[in-house]
């Protein structure tokens, strides 16, 4: 079983991924800035639900945070 | 690379995208129209003149990304190769707190004292970008981590997507440290203590064709459920 993390939902929604959290992130950043641990860990924290919560597949959480890096 | 003295619009905006000024975080631009360019162009200038007043750059982050996205979106009635009626999809079987997590990307990280053999150890990311054909043709190597690496020490190197974030930190693209932190809080029963990365700018054909071995090595770990983090 697998969940992934990507921006771009409609990847997610063509491909049917079993679990996929979908984030507000530019290519390149799927889990978020550099240094952000906060975001890291909601983000990481996200797919673990939707591995234990998804009950069939194309299953999808999008987080609405924007990309804010750390200063 | 020479730039040529008369250039139009068009070349201008593509040379973003594998050209001679090359920039991944906006190779988007080669999927715009000159017009959808131009307005997001103009938009951009816009914002920094806001900054010149102590507006902060969230504007600018927000219109990137917007733009990304509507580059990326597809077109009504374009062709789509990985479009599916239906994909897999397996419960867990047990607690995710007694589950061993593996961690797999496409990043293309490694860890520089076992390289790849596929010429990115050692070499620039401005050089690995330029030799983007050719990744697209071959297969993938799969690098494995081990996960007590000291993070400065992993290296990552990728034609596909602009690196600087995820050569600053790993984490924006290999969140090894994120899980661990989720198994020592109990969140998992535990993170496997090898990663796994490839280049995802690979020959899909021959990725397909690797992965029955991959999926053997990953079980083979005692890994139970896949954390993926494709870019």
């Amino acid at each position: 079983m697998a969940v992934v993390v990507r921006s771009f939902r409609h990847v997610a929604q063509e491909m049917k991924y079993p679990r996929a959290v979908i984030t507000q992130h530019p290519m390149g950043r799927p889990m978020g800035p550099p240094e952000d641990s906060s975001t890291h860990d909601l983000v990481v924290a996200a797919g673990l639900e939707l591995l234990t919560n998804a009950s069939a597949g194309s299953a999808i959480v999008e987080l609405h945070g924007p990309y804010r890096p750390v200063t | 690379m020479l730039i040529p003295m008369r250039e139009s619009f068009e070349d201008f905006k593509n040379s973003f995208s594998y050209g001679s000024r090359s920039d991944l975080s906006f190779k988007f631009l080669k999927a715009l129209s000159d017009d959808q360019a131009a307005e997001f162009l103009a938009r951009l200038l816009h914002e920094v003149g806001e900054m010149y007043d102590g507006a902060g750059p969230e504007a600018l982050l927000d219109l990137a990304f917007e733009w990304q996205v509507k580059a990326y979106t597809p077109k009504p009635g374009a062709e789509r190769p990985y479009v599916y009626e239906e994909g897999p999809f397996e419960p867990l079987t047990h607690q995710l707190e007694e589950t061993t997590v593996g961690l797999v990307t496409s990043s293309g990280h490694f860890d520089p004292s076992d390289p790849p053999g596929d010429g990115r150890a050692g070499t620039a990311q401005e050089s690995i970008i330029d030799r983007i054909d050719e990744f697209l043709r071959n297969a993938p190597e799969l690098s494995t981590v081990d996960l007590s690496i000291d993070p400065p020490h992993l290296e990552v190197v990728h034609p596909g997507y602009d690196t600087r974030s995820a050569s600053r930190d790993p984490e924006v693209t290999f969140p090894a440290r994120a899980l661990q932190r989720a198994a020592n809080r109990g969140g998992i029963g535990s993170l496997a203590s090898t990663g796994y990365s490839f280049v995802g700018a690979c020959s899909q054909g021959r990725l397909r064709k690797e992965l029955d071995h991959w999926i053997d090595v990953w079980k083979g770990a005692g890994i139970e459920a896949l954390f993926l983090v494709p870019v």
